[in-house]
C-alpha cells in the first residue's frame, strides 16, 4: 500500500474544485483529467475556453469530466470582482484587479479567494516565485504567519520512527536564509500542514548542529529564537529543540542527550531545518542514501491552498501533488 | 507627474503600508534593514501603488528593491 492511498481515499470523500490556470499544457490538461476521471477533484479549467474545449477534443478526453470558466466571461468576471471587492481583508481595487485577472493565474486565485474554487494549482508555465507572489496578493496569508514555506514528505524504507516510518521536512524548498520569525512561521505551518493533511499530531523539532547548548554560535541563537518566537506564538503545538538530527529522530540518541521531558526528542514526525542550505542537501541525502520517496514540495503559509508543482514533474507526480492539495483544501473547512 | 511628486507619493504610501511615522520613511530606507521586509505589507504596497499611481509593479519586482529610491524607480518604469 502506497503512502499516499489513504489521502487519496480522503479526496474520494469530500470532492474539492481545483482551478486549473495552466490547463492548455498538456501534462497539465492530462494530471487534471485523470484526477477528475477517477473521482478525486472536479476540475475547474481556466482560461479561454474556446481554446481549451478544442484542446481537450484533440487529446480525446470526455469534455464532460472538465468545468470551464473563460476569463472573458464578463458576466462570471463582474461577479467575482464585486465579490472580491466586498471581501473586508481586500487591498486592491477594481481597476486594479480587473488589470490582473487578465492572468488566468490571478483569475484563479481570486475565484479561490471568493470560494468558487477550493484550491489553486499552478507552476508549469509559471514559475514558483510567480505563484507565490500571485497567491499572497490574491488569497492572502494564514492569521499569524508572514511567511510561504514548504514541506515534504518523505517515506524511508526501514526508518521506523517518525510517523510509522513516514517523515515531515521543511523547508526544503522556498525560503532561502529565514530569520528566526520566519523560521518559527516554517515550524508553526509545517505542523498544521501534517495535521491537516495527515491527521497527525505533530511532534516538530527545529534541528541545526547543537543540542540542548551542546553548541555555540549565532547559526544556533536563531534556531533557539525561532523556537522560543513559535512555542510563544503556538503553545497549543508540541514543537521542541533545538536539537541535532540525530537526537531528534532516534530514541536512544534523544536518550542521551536530552536530559529533560520532552515530547517531541527522539520522536519528531516533522523536522524544521535551520535555512535551505541545509534543507535542499538534507533531502538529498535522504533520498540518496536513504532510498526515500520524497512527496512535495506542498507551499503552505498562505489563507488557502496554493499549489506550485514541479516542471519537470511527470504527470502521476503532478496528479499526486493534485490531490494532496484537495485533501488539505478540505481540511481547511473543518 | 514629476519625479519629485513621484517619490513623495511613493515614500508616502512606504510610511503607510508599513506604519511609520511621517518623516520615517526617505529614499535611502532600506525595506530589509529599517523596515523589517514582511512580505505582507509589501503586498499591502503594491496594492497601494496600483490603486493609487495606477502601475501595476509585479510583487517579486517590489521585493527585489533594496531601498525606497529602487522602488520609485520600478515604479517610474511602469508609468
Amino acid at each position: 500500500m502506497s503512502v499516499l492511498d489513504p489521502i487519496y481515499e480522503k479526496a474520494k470523500s469530500d470532492l474539492q474544485k481545483v482551478a486549473f490556470p495552466e490547463a492548455a499544457n498538456e501534462k497539465m490538461m492530462q494530471a487534471a483529467y485523470e484526477a477528475g476521471k477517477e473521482g478525486y477533484i472536479i476540475p475547474i479549467l481556466v482560461g479561454n475556453t474556446a481554446e481549451l474545449k478544442a484542446l481537450a477534443a484533440e487529446r480525446n478526453y470526455d469534455e464532460s469530466v472538465f468545468q470551464f470558466v473563460d476569463i472573458n466571461d464578463e458576466e462570471y468576471t463582474a461577479k467575482l470582482v464585486a465579490a472580491y471587492i466586498a471581501k473586508p481583508d481586500t487591498t486592491l481595487k477594481e481597476k486594479g484587479l480587473r488589470r490582473r485577472m487578465a492572468n488566468p493565474l490571478f483569475y484563479a486565485l481570486v475565484m479561490e479567494a471568493v470560494d468558487e474554487a477550493d484550491v489553486t494549482f499552478a507552476g508549469i508555465d509559471n514559475t514558483t516565485g510567480d505563484v507565490i507572489a500571485a497567491g499572497m496578493m490574491m488569497v492572502g496569508m494564514a492569521p499569524g504567519i508572514s511567511t510561504i514555506s514548504s514541506i515534504g514528505l518523505c517515506d524511508i524504507p526501514g526508518f521506523t520512527g517518525g510517523e510509522n516510518g513516514l517523515l515531515a521536512i521543511g523547508d526544503s524548498a522556498v525560503c532561502t536564509n529565514p530569520d528566526a520569525e520566519q523560521l518559527a512561521d516554517i515550524a508553526i505551518s509545517a505542523c498544521d500542514t501534517v495535521r491537516g493533511l495527515l491527521g497527525w499530531e505533530p511532534r516538530c523539532a527545529m534541528v541545526c548542529y547543537s543540542t540542548l547548548g551542546s553548541g555555540q554560535g549565532e547559526l544556533i541563537d536563531k534556531v533557539v529564537n525561532a523556537l522560543h518566537i513559535a512555542q510563544e506564538k503556538r503553545p497549543d503545538l508540541a514543537i521542541d529543540g533545538e536539537f541535532q538530527f540525530d537526537a531528534a529522530v532516534k530514541p536512544e540518541v534523544a536518550a542521551k542527550k536530552v536530559k529533560r521531558e520532552s515530547k517531541v526528542a527522539g520522536k519528531a514526525n516533522v523536522v524544521i531545518w535551520p535555512d535551505l542550505n541545509v534543507g535542499n542537501i538534507g533531502v538529498k541525502l535522504i533520498q540518496t542514501f536513504g532510498k526515500a520517496d520524497a512527496y512535495g514540495p506542498m507551499l503552505q503559509g498562505f489563507n488557502k491552498i496554493v499549489c506550485d508543482c514541479s516542471r519537470g514533474a511527470p504527470v502521476s507526480e503532478i496528479k499526486g501533488n493534485i490531490i494532496i492539495s484537495a485533501v488539505r483544501a478540505a481540511s481547511l473547512k473543518k | 507627474m514629476d519625479r519629485k511628486e513621484l517619490e513623495a507619493k511613493v515614500i508616502e504610501l512606504v510610511t503607510i503600508s508599513y506604519k511609520k511615522n511621517p518623516g520615517e520613511v526617505t529614499l535611502d530606507t532600506s525595506f530589509k534593514k529599517d523596515l523589517g521586509g514582511a512580505s505582507v505589507q509589501m503586498v499591502a504596497l503594491v496594492s497601494e501603488i496600483e490603486n493609487e499611481l495606477d502601475a501595476m509593479v509585479a510583487l517579486q519586482d517590489a521585493a527585489a528593491c533594496e531601498t525606497v529610491k529602487d522602488l520609485v524607480d520600478a515604479v517610474e518604469n511602469e508609468l
